[in-house]
């Protein structure tokens, strides 16, 4: 079964921790390889969701939602 | 105590408290100190009793009005001049505009935006009743405000979907925040109609409950235009919303009753946006940094581990039976250093002290011989006295000794002429009954001997014999 995929800032929740827990410097080797490569990750992930950031815009009418676009050029 | 502060860190503080508290202010007074250069700024004080309040009413700002700027009423005999043009000393006017600081003077100042000559519009009136009202209501205060969630993934924005305001705040909103829903509900923002429709949408996204935040945005526009977020029904639906109101009328002055009464007002619709989402890069940028620390904290954690294993073996190595044997050899070898080094301290210390004793025996000894010989020589000098008295004496003595040693040598008188007879075997012949014909006889000489034999023998008479030994 699929997880679903980890929200921006779930990934920025859990680099933050990486970091700090490998500032403390306290884990074993193969834990800090193993969070590094997964801090490497989730900071490459964070790229790619920025990237692709885009806010959806939705125009509410009585019938329901429909994609909504301004006008270019007319004022009210 | 606090920090020392520059001219300018203070005046600047001052600016900032002063604009930051009177963005937009209404003043009445009485017009004094008035001055119009030829610049086209116009320079006045508004006074009151003994209080000046010092104002500058730029050209840019000196607007012919088509309407009453406080009742929005429009004029039908066409604009009238500016009161920047009419105003007179003495004249009592009310003026808007924000307060600002004039650093180079030190003084703060009112930049006016516009002016009406005494006689409160109706707007005004009303506006400021309401304003009262319902700031005793507690429709402002500031603390029911809500914060306003940040960067948030639903929001819904109540405008005219044709109007310049929502197209300012999408444009604004689209390089930031991480990709929200963004629902439009439609109203009108002016006119009669404008009031209740906007009630009706903040009432709709407080019964959806979907939104994080409420968005209520307007372009800008005269006072006429903006006078429907000024109605109390708007003003109440926003006070009631659930959801946290973020207002932004575009509008360059004052307040709205709206504003007043949102929980936090933007300068402009795109201040909304801008307000609600980072800019994107921002969020990169934070990313960056978070994986340069974790890149930084990696290579510190492999750095720690690969000193401790450093470390470890180092301490492995020194606890090896080798090095055990190395360092126990190292320990005799500096004993035995010691221990010479301690042998031969000693020897020196002993040679100086038999060098010391050698040199006070010597110099003993030769102190007594000193004494002896002094001694010796005090002796001597007694001596010599009693030397030169005896030897003188002795002398003498020895010499007639000698004298009369030499007088009985008894070859000494052979040199003077006497011979004397030995026999045979050399005995001397003292008498001549000790011979006989035909015996050796030697006669001795003073150089040399005669030898011969004894022929005949002769005795002499008494007085021979008596001369002879009275001549020795």
């Amino acid at each position: 079964m699929k997880k679903k995929e980890p929200t921006f800032e779930e990934r920025l929740a859990r680099l933050q921790d990486i970091v700090a827990t490998l500032e403390k410097g306290e884990s074993p080797l193969e834990e800090s390889v193993t969070l590094y490569k997964e801090g490497l990750a989730h900071a490459a992930a964070c790229r790619r969701q920025l990237e692709k950031a885009r806010h959806d815009i939705r125009l509410c009418t009585e019938e329901g939602t429909e994609p909504f676009s301004p006008a270019e050029g007319e004022e009210e | 105590m606090s920090a020392i502060l520059s001219v300018r860190q203070i005046t600047e503080q001052v600016r900032q408290a002063v604009e930051g508290r009177f963005p937009y202010v209404w003043v009445r007074g009485e017009v004094t100190n008035l001055s119009r250069p030829s610049s086209g700024h116009v320079y006045f004080s508004l006074k009151e009793g003994d209080d000046l309040l010092n104002c500058v009413w730029f050209r840019g700002q000196q607007r012919d009005e088509a309407f009453d700027p406080l009742t929005g009423e429009v004029w039908e005999d066409g604009p009238r001049p500016s009161l920047a043009r009419s105003m007179e000393n003495g004249q009592t006017v009310v003026c808007a505009g924000r307060l600002t600081v004039y650093g180079a003077r030190g003084q703060y100042q009112m930049i006016v935006d516009l002016g009406q000559a005494e006689g409160l519009g109706l707007w005004h009136q009303e506006f400021e009743a309401l304003k009262r009202r319902l700031a005793a209501e507690g429709l402002f205060d500031t603390a029911r405000k809500r914060p306003i969630p940040q960067n948030p993934h639903r929001v819904v924005v109540i405008t005219a979907p044709r109007g310049a305001a929502v197209r300012d705040f999408i444009r604004i909103s689209s390089t930031r925040g991480l990709g929200a829903e963004i629902r439009i509900l439609p109203v009108p923002v002016q006119g009669e109609e404008a009031p209740p429709r906007i009630v009706e949408a903040l009432e709709r996204a407080g019964r959806e409950a979907w939104a994080e935040v409420v968005v209520l945005i307007r372009g800008g526009g005269s006072v006429q235009d903006l006078w429907a977020f000024n109605d109390e029904r708007v003003a109440r639906a926003v006070y009631r919303c659930p959801i946290p109101v973020l207002a932004g009328i575009g509008h360059e002055i004052d307040h709205s009753i709206t504003d007043f009464t949102a929980d936090f007002s933007a300068a402009t619709p795109s201040h909304t946006a801008q307000l609600l989402w980072q800019e994107r890069h921002v969020f990169v940028q934070h990313v960056d940094g978070l994986e340069t620390a974790l890149q930084q904290a990696f290579s510190r954690r492999t750095g720690m581990l690969a000193l401790r294993l450093e470390h470890a073996s180092r301490a492995l190595a020194l606890l090896s039976p080798q090095e055990r044997l190395r360092r126990q050899s190292e320990r005799l070898h500096e004993a035995v250093r010691r221990m010479d080094a301690a042998a031969g301290a000693a020897l020196v210390r002993r040679s100086g002290l038999v060098e010391g004793l050698v040199l006070r025996l010597t110099g003993a000894g030769e102190a007594r011989l000193q004494r002896a010989e002094r001694t010796a020589e005090r002796a001597g000098e007694k001596l010599t006295p009693l030397r030169r008295t005896l030897g003188l004496a002795e002398e003498q003595r020895l010499a007639r000794m000698e004298l009369r040693l030499q007088a009985l040598d008894p070859f000494e008188p052979l040199r003077r002429g006497y011979a004397m007879a030995c026999d045979e075997h050399g005995a001397i012949l003292r008498s001549v009954s000790q011979t006989a014909p035909g015996r050796g006889l030697a006669v001795l000489m003073a150089d040399g001997r005669i030898l011969g034999t004894v022929t005949g023998v002769e005795p002499a008479s008494r007085n021979d014999t008596q001369n002879d030994a009275s001549q020795d």
